[in-house]
């Protein structure tokens, strides 16, 4: 009973903590752009990512091999060093767009000004990491992360044509500004396979100490948790749809997805929006500065691991420190976090081949895995993916700059 | 990767120079897109459906926006045939950015949002 406890519980914190600031920017966005028009690419991301951290997973629970561990050993130390730096910018990058959506959360709560509120949001979430026990952390931002269900309370409300939202889950080409459609299908794409989730969730495996006996446990909570994440993206891409498209609207500010949330549901719609935009926002920092510590830690065999005390692993500590000083640095500048989304999701597209040849790699290998080694289906999939990941990769930057990144 | 994303930084981000018909469509766009944002947050102001936080901080959002644009039509260089278009087009934006300014200044107060919603519906062709 325990058990099953524990996984409604991981479950619960996997649909709040799905949704980052890449998803909130890129499906209010495609929504307000096109409608319901690009319905049918988050299902495809979802599958995606969840064929890849399954794979992970397991991975982690077999052969006690990290992402990271698997591409030093997989692919030598040049290669896999060229993975690590490309991985740490795109990690910073996001990073540093999540601290900004926290900081804009906070500031349209409580109206203090936001270079104020950049610095208490880093200092606030290090206080968190340093002080909270990593379950606690989880529960708490990932249970506040789904206040963001009012986005599927929203798009209920606001009665979209259910059968244009239908006709949206059937892939197709826009027939009008069909390169602005193609940045967004790559977009959404890279917000919802973002590596940095791969690498939490495999690191995540090992410091549960994660075992063969695992593997449903793994497939449960990448299945369910990121398939009901995914549900949160719909409702994001409905809303878009139902109160920008229809009024005109191009959201260019996080606030701007708050309000779509207001005008179905009025002030408390608002409110669990802003609450529930802050606490998602909020748990991805936490996600992002761990993947990018794990990857040096594990890269260069450092100790590492968030249930050890700082002094246990003295390089990890201070690495997700100077993560945090690091993106604090460039927010502080005054660059858009949602601009910086954009450019972190779409690099982060470019990097996804790195984070999961290797994981393809590792699966397939029986010295590591033994007999769970990748099955046809896990294998049809990974290729499949690992063409649509080639895809992405070779399309995101033109796309990016035909587009203007996505100002048409 | 640090020398690909500041190329491309420069690349997509190159919205700086002359002012031609496709840009000034663009930007006319942008900004009815603003109005009618803003006439969101005022209707929503004007009914009592927000907070007075977000309503002063979204608004200042917007008004930056907009008052960026209003500076920007006004100065840059324009293509041959379109300088009175985009100046006037800038002179909708400087009035957009005012109208934001005062639901900034008064974000509980539910008759001047009542006002400016109208205003803002109006300029931005809502729907």
């Amino acid at each position: 009973m325990s058990k099953v406890f524990s996984l409604a519980l991981g479950i619960l914190a996997a649909i709040g903590g799905f949704v980052d600031i890449g998803d909130l920017v890129f499906n209010t966005a495609a929504g307000a752009t096109f409608g319901y028009q690009l319905m049918w690419v988050i299902p495809i991301g979802v599958v995606g990512i969840i064929v890849y951290s399954e794979m992970s997973g397991r991975v982690a629970a077999v052969s006690g091999k990290a992402v990271f561990d698997a591409v030093r050993e997989r692919t030598g130390f040049t290669v896999g060093l060229s993975a690590l730096l490309a991985s740490e910018v795109v990690n910073l990058l996001t990073l540093a767009a999540e601290i900004g959506g926290v900081a804009i959360a906070l500031q349209l709560l409580s109206g203090l000004p936001y270079r104020l509120l950049l610095v208490l949001a880093v200092a606030g979430l290090a206080v968190v990491i340093w002080t909270i026990k990593l379950d606690w952390i989880e529960r708490l931002f990932g249970y506040g992360g789904l206040c963001l269900v009012v986005f599927a309370v929203a798009a209920v409300k606001l009665e979209p044509d259910w059968g244009k939202v239908g006709n949206g889950f059937i892939p197709h080409i826009a027939q009008n500004n069909t390169l602005l459609y193609l940045y967004f299908v790559i977009g959404l794409l890279g917000a919802a396979m973002t590596p940095y989730e791969v690498y939490f969730y495999s690191s995540g495996g090992i410091e549960d100490r994660w075992s063969a006996k695992d593997i449903g446990l793994n497939r449960a909570n990448a299945f369910v948790g990121y398939g009901l994440g995914g549900f949160l993206s719909l409702a994001l891409m409905i809303v878009g749809g139902a109160v920008f498209l229809r009024h005109g609207i191009n959201p260019e500010h996080l606030g701007t997805t708050a309000l779509g949330a207001e005008e179905p549901l009025g002030k408390i719609g608002l409110l669990l929006a802003l609450v529930g935009i802050l606490f998602a926002v909020g748990g991805a920092s936490i996600d992002t500065v761990f993947s990018g510590a794990y990857n040096v830690a594990q890269f260069f065999g450092w100790e590492w691991g968030r249930y050890r005390n700082p002094s246990g692993a003295p390089r990890f500590a201070l690495s997700w420190l100077v993560l945090f000083v690091l993106a604090l640095a460039i927010v502080m500048t005054g660059v858009d976090p949602v601009m910086l989304t954009e450019y972190a999701v779409i690099f982060s597209a470019v990097a996804l081949p790195l984070t999961y040849i290797p994981i393809l790699l590792v699966a397939n290998d029986p010295e590591y895995m033994g007999r769970f080694t990748n099955g046809r289906l896990a294998n049809t999939l990974g290729v499949v993916y690992l063409v649509v990941i080639m895809i992405i990769a070779t399309t995101a930057i033109p796309l990016m700059i035909l587009t203007n990144v996505g100002q048409n | 990767m640090l020398a690909l994303l500041a190329a491309v930084v420069l690349l997509a981000g190159c919205n700086g120079g002359t002012v031609d018909r496709h840009a000034l469509t663009n930007d006319a766009a942008t900004i009815d897109s603003i109005n009618c944002e803003g006439w969101l947050l005022a209707r929503a102001v004007a009914r009592g459906r927000t907070t007075s936080y977000y309503a002063r901080e979204q608004a200042e959002e917007l008004h930056l926006q907009a008052a960026n644009f209003a500076d920007a039509l006004g100065r840059r260089a324009t293509a041959q045939g379109l300088q009175r278009r985009v100046r006037a087009k800038a002179r909708d934006a400087e009035q957009l950015a005012g109208r934001l300014q005062r639901l900034h200044d008064h974000p509980t107060d539910r008759l001047v949002a009542r006002v400016l919603a109208r205003q803002l519906k109006r300029a931005g062709n809502c729907s």
